[in-house]
Formats: structure tokens, sequence, C-alpha cells
């Protein structure tokens, strides 16, 4: 089956990239200044045989290359590390915490997607109307403007000039009702939606605007080839042109910038959740490099690389789907 | 020839408006095609044919524009300007809207065949679901009769395994047999008039041959009516009923095919026969046409075709030829724009020859200033003299460097 062995393929490759990954970030997080234990004694008073002690119970008072083979044989076995400073396991504290990031970076790409799309299609159609010059600014705003910037906006106007809309935290609509203190289903998950909309839009509003200005050039490009004059001839209505001959073709860069931008958008994600104080795995890939939690910061960056890889062989997967030309590496 | 034109198109006019001025991409040109036959369009690269077509569909794409004529089909209007009483240009109230040329014209009744098949078709659709949409949307039959349909047309144009072709995409055919597909399209709206733009450009010469004979057996199964454009000679020959020779958005000589062969009327037409390559002439022998087709933004005063032409003189830098009838051939009128035939009575005989080398240079003088044909003639000649001149300073310089080279 072409599909498995390929997506198998993919993934074989991306292990060089992930080496390469594990080494820059073990040397960088290394080489800050700081000293994890002492950091973690927070102040306190100590003779150095507590702290020889300390170093000698986490393996840290061994060469970097012996830990680093060390993180990467327990790596291979699936095991992310033990967090020095917080004494549990990675893969437990991201556990925890990867649901509101997942939340809230796929609700960023789900508002992101569903109004640049349409908006696209409006400015290449109407294009060097007043409708596209618009459309051109407001993505060049969203473009140039820091989600963490956007974000405070947003919290000044809607929750604290209007009160509209809450400023801090998620509900998660995986938990039960009565856990947030809510009486219903309905009622939890319009509060899951209400805390949602402002890191949505924080969040998105960079990946809108890039689509948006791509799918544009996209369908102009499209709206000129010679099956949607062909199709025009043949008296094709317009709109089944903008909607389908010229659409379909025009999507395999989006989904390309959808795939690349992934990191973009979880790199923006430790920003957003800061200033929404969302407990998600940006806040604590925050935390952790404050307390020089080494394991901890491995963790999460092998983790996102990770991502990031699946999602570039998702990318291509999508665009041997769109694009019958696209096979997955086999003669037929 | 007794009966009424399928389609009647008189003096139609497409402009383009570009930052460097107004494009007369047609200018003026008439034409009738008949049922039943196969009208030729010809013409070198630029001479606005695709345009004409493309204008016949009220196709033309902004910057362009379709700025004054009439096209009739089948006594619809399909664009007619007329002259309000204010003295403005108004579409007249018999136009088709264009709602109505989407659902009643085209596809309809005149469908097309682009020139590159490769482009043509949607490169993410099945071949099958192309074919079957436009029969869908211009025959009103349901899915999976249009589906049936599909496969017989696909059937009919000679593709082999027609149930599995429908099944594959754009890229799994080859040139040959996405034309195929094309032509397939067309004849499966069942329109009563194909507009064929340089179907067979695109093509290798026994793709284009076995193209042709497709065409010519269809034609003669469907009776439907062609547009064939192209710049080939030898396909007019082999393919066409009558043909109408365009030069620089004109329509410059009109004649059944064989009339027009053997008794040609224009030395546009005739220029254009020489330069074809035919097995029994050498390279050598072949005579291209003097220089390139000038821009249609300015267009060389009098006779367009003058400054290239072999039979130019003075009076054809004046005159603008109307493209009259000189002779008839086959019931047919046999038309063309020289004033060389005596209809036009303007003097040619007694005018004085243009020598080909001063021709360019009158080219040359006359930009900008074609308004005034008097001060044009001899401001052409003035700068004739200049020409010659110039030449002769050349001619003086060269010796010079070379001596100056091999001083040292």
């Amino acid at each position: 089956m072409g599909l498995l062995r390929y997506t198998i393929y993919r993934l074989l490759q991306a292990i060089p990239v992930l080496i390469g990954i594990s080494i820059i970030t073990f040397v960088l997080a290394n080489l800050a200044p700081g000293d994890p234990v002492r950091l973690m004694l927070q102040g306190q008073q100590a003779d150095e045989e507590l702290i020889r002690t300390i170093e000698q119970r986490y393996g840290l008072d061994q060469p970097l290359h012996v830990r680093y083979w060390n993180y990467m044989t327990g790596l291979v076995q699936g095991d992310l590390g033990y967090s020095i400073h917080r004494r549990r396991p990675v893969s437990d504290l991201m556990l925890e915490r990867a649901g509101p990031t997942l939340l809230l970076v796929l609700s960023a790409y789900l508002f992101a997607i569903v109004t640049a799309i349409p908006l696209g299609i409006i400015a290449a159609k109407r294009r060097n109307e007043p409708t596209d010059h618009i459309s051109r600014i407001v993505a060049l705003i969203g473009v140039s403007t820091p989600s963490f910037w956007i974000g405070i906006m947003l919290i000044i106007v809607f929750a604290v000039r209007l009160g509209v809309l809450p400023s801090a935290g998620l509900v998660y609509p995986w938990q039960p009702p009565e856990a947030a203190g809510h009486g219903s289903y309905l009622e939890h998950w319009t509060e899951t939606i209400r805390h949602l909309i402002l890191p949505m839009i924080a969040l998105g509003t960079l990946q809108m605007a890039t689509l948006m200005r791509v799918e544009r050039t996209q369908m102009i490009e499209s709206l000129q080839e010679e099956y949607v004059k062909l199709a025009r001839a043949y008296g094709v209505p317009e709109r089944t042109i903008l909607r389908k001959h010229a659409f379909r073709s025009a999507q395999l860069p989006i989904i390309t910038i959808i795939g690349l931008n992934l990191s973009t958008a979880l790199g923006g994600a430790v920003l957003v959740e800061t200033v929404f104080a969302i407990n998600g795995i940006g806040r604590l890939f925050v935390e952790a490099i404050q307390q020089l939690d080494y394991q901890l910061i491995m963790g999460i960056t092998m983790v996102l690389g990770f991502m990031f890889v699946v999602g570039v062989v998702i990318t291509d997967i999508s665009y041997a789907y769109i694009d019958p030309r696209v096979t997955y590496g086999e003669r037929e | 020839m007794s009966s009424e034109p399928l389609l009647r198109v008189e003096n139609l006019k497409t402009q383009f408006f570009t930052e460097t001025g107004t494009v007369r991409a047609v200018d003026g040109i008439s034409f009738e095609v008949y049922e039943g036959e196969i009208v030729g369009l010809v013409g070198e690269s630029g001479a606005g044919k695709s345009v004409a077509s493309m204008s016949l569909l009220r196709l033309v794409e902004s910057p362009g524009e379709i700025v004054g004529g009439t096209i009739e089909y089948k006594g619809e209007t399909i664009f007619d300007l007329e002259e309000g009483p204010d003295g403005e240009l108004r579409e007249h109230p018999d136009m088709l809207s264009e709602s109505e040329m989407r659902e009643r014209i085209r596809g309809r009744e005149i469908a097309v065949i682009f020139q590159d098949p490769m482009e043509s078709l949607n490169p993410v659709f099945t071949v099958g679901g192309q074919l079957r949409e436009f029969i869908e949307i211009n025959r009103e039959l349901p899915k999976d009769e249009a589906k049936a349909e599909a496969v017989r047309m696909l059937r009919e144009v000679g593709i082999p395994d027609p149930e599995d072709r429908y099944e594959e995409y754009p890229h799994q055919f080859s040139g040959g047999m996405r034309q195929r597909v094309l032509i397939a399209m067309a004849l499966a709206c069942e329109p009563n008039l194909i507009i064929a733009d340089e179907p067979t450009t695109a093509l290798d010469v026994t793709v284009e041959g076995q193209i042709l004979d497709l065409v010519d057996d269809l034609q003669d199964r469907y009776d439907t009516s062609f547009i064939w454009v192209t710049h080939d000679m030898g396909v007019v020959a082999e393919i066409c009923d009558r043909v109408n020779v365009m030069y620089l958005g004109e329509v410059v000589e009109q004649a059944p095919v064989d009339e027009l062969f053997y008794d040609t009327k224009h030395p546009y037409t005739s220029a254009l026969l020489d330069s074809m390559p035919r097995p029994d002439r050498t390279v050598d022998e072949l005579e291209p046409i003097e220089g390139v087709m000038p821009e249609a933004i300015n267009p060389p005063s009098g006779c367009r075709f003058h400054p290239r032409c072999p039979d130019a003189r003075e009076v054809c830098t004046r005159v603008h030829p109307e493209n009259l009838e000189v002779d008839q051939a086959e019931g047919y009128p046999h038309r063309a724009a020289c004033v060389k035939h005596d209809v036009f009575d303007v003097g040619y005989d007694e005018s004085v020859p243009l020598e080909k080398g001063d021709e360019a240079e009158t080219r040359v003088g006359e930009t900008g200033s074609d308004e005034n044909v008097d001060s044009t003639v001899e401001e052409g000649q003035a700068s004739t003299d200049g020409g010659k001149a110039n030449e002769a300073n050349q001619t003086n310089r060269s010796p010079n460097r070379d001596g100056g080279e091999s001083r040292p």
C-alpha cells in the first residue's frame, strides 16, 4: 500500500532532523548561564556536599556528551526524562498541558482558514477594487503585528472596556461540567467558546493574513488558466468556476503554508498562552527555561520538533490527495 | 448560399485599452458562416484571429472590449451597438444579456476548441468528469446519462477503452489524446458552430493529420459548422471550404478555398502561400514575407500591408482599401482589400512603385503623424533621403574603423 509505505519512509527521513534538533537544544540549554540546582534550592543556603549529592542523583556531574548519550538512549525507549524541578516525569507534565495548547492552535487555524479563504477569493475576484485594497491593508497589519500585542489589545477592548469576554484561562470541553462549576454541557461549552475567542484571534491573525494573501495570488493565477477560459466558453456559471474549477488547484500552496506554519503557530502559542494565562505547553516551556529544567526543555523541544515533521508529512500526503499528478513516490 | 447564414459578423471591432495606447486587435472585420461549412480564419501571429473568435462568444477579457459592429447568430443578436438619440453608442435592446449568452449560446450553440490541449484541461479533475460537466450544463441531462454520453463521445473521437480512460486525469493523456478529448467536449454539447482556435498547432505533424481526418469525418456526420483559426495554409487547403485571410485586425481577402489558392487576389495571401514550406521546395526557394507585422497599436497608414508588400505603390500609402468584391466563384463573392484591382479606381496603375528599402524608412518617418495623409507622404520621402544618407555614412565609417584597429 503506497500511502503507508510513503508515510513510514517520510517519518524515517525525519530521524536525522530530530537528532539535529536534539543536539542543538541540548548544547544551547546547557550553555545558558545559571545552575539548575541552585535555582531549585531557590536561594536557600546549601553546603557543597548537598549540591554535589543532588547533582549526582540527576547525573549532572557527568560530562556533557555522556549526559547527552544517556538522554538519547532514554528517548529511544520512549522515556522523555524526569523534571528535576517538578520531580515528575516530563511525559506526564506534557500530557497534562497538551490539551489546552492543541485546543488553542487548532481553533486558531480553524479561524484562520475559515476567514482567509473566502476573503482571499473575494480579493482575487475583485482585484484592484476597494475590497481588494482593504484586504491588502488588513493582511499587512495582520502579518506585521505580534500576536502577544494583538492579545493585549483584545483584552483591553473586549475584557476590560466592554467586559463581554473573559481575559484569562480556558474552560476545557473534555472535563465534566461540574468540575468547572457549570450546570449543563451547553453552559459548559458556551463558556469554552467564550474563553477561546480572544486567544484564538490573537494566535490566528498572522495565519489568516498569510493565508489570505496566498489564496488571493493563487486564485488570480488560477482564474487566468486556459481551463478556466474553457469552462467560461462552455457556459459554466462564474460561481461554479470560482468554487470548483479555479479553486481546487489553487489550494496546494495553502496546504504547504498551513503545514509549514505549524511551528510558527506553536511558537506563537507560547506568547499567547502567557498573555491569556492558559496552562498549556507554551507556558510550561517558558517556566522550564526560567527554571533551567534541562529535561523539560529537551522534552518539549523534541516533541514540538516531531510535530513539525509530522506536519510536513501530512502536507505531502494531502498534496497527493488533491493533485493527481503527485504520487507517493511510486511508478504507475 | 441561398439560405440565411448561421453566423453573420459585420464590421466587428475589438480593442484593448492598454497603458501605451489603444490596440485595435480586430478592426472592422466582416464574414459569414453558413450551415455545415468550415470557414478558415488565417493570418500570422498577432493578426487578431484569436481575439476575433473570442469576441464571437463575448469572452474578451479586460482590458479588451468589443467596441463596435454586429454579431448575429441564427437571428439572435450576440452583439450590436446602435447610436442613441443623443449620439452615444448603446447596446441594442435585442442584444442577448450576459446570462443569456452563458445559458443559450456558450457551449450549447457555439463551442470552442482551444489551441493548447496541455493547458485546456483542468489537471485536478478527471477527464471524464470535465466532459460530463459540460454535457450536463449544455444538454441538461441527468448525471448518469451525461456520463454515458461522455463515454460514448470519448469512443467517438477514437479514445481506446473509454470507460477506463473516463476516470483518468489529464496528465495521463498524450497531447493528441487530450486534443481528442477537447474535440469530444465540443461535439458532445451538440453545438451548431465550433470555433477551433489553432487546435493542431501544438501537436506534431502525424497527430495533426489524424486530428484533421477526425474532424473531417465528424463534421460530415454531425454537419456542424466550423470556424477554423490557423496560420497554416496547408491546414487551410486540407480542411476549409471558405477562407478569410486576416492581416493586422482586418480581413484582407475572402474566397472559397480553391479560388484563394489558384486565383489569389491579395499580395499578402500570395506572400503567405509563397512562404509555406513544401516538400518540393528547398529552403532557398522559400520566400518569407519581408519584415514583421507592425503593432496594431499604431498601424501603418493607407493599406496596412504596404510596408511589406512587393506590389506597393505610392497610392497604397494614402488609400485604405475596403474589402470589396473583385470576383465571383462557386456562387460566393471573392473579396480582396487591395487597390490594384479595378473596382477601387484610385489610380494604382499611374502611381509610382515603392522600392522596398525606401518603404522601411517611410514607416519610421510616418509614426505619430498618420492623421494627415499628405504630409505623411512628404515626410516619408524626406526621411527616405535621410535613410540613404545614413546608409552611406555607415559604409564610409566601417573601413575607417578597421583602419583604426589595425593602426597600432
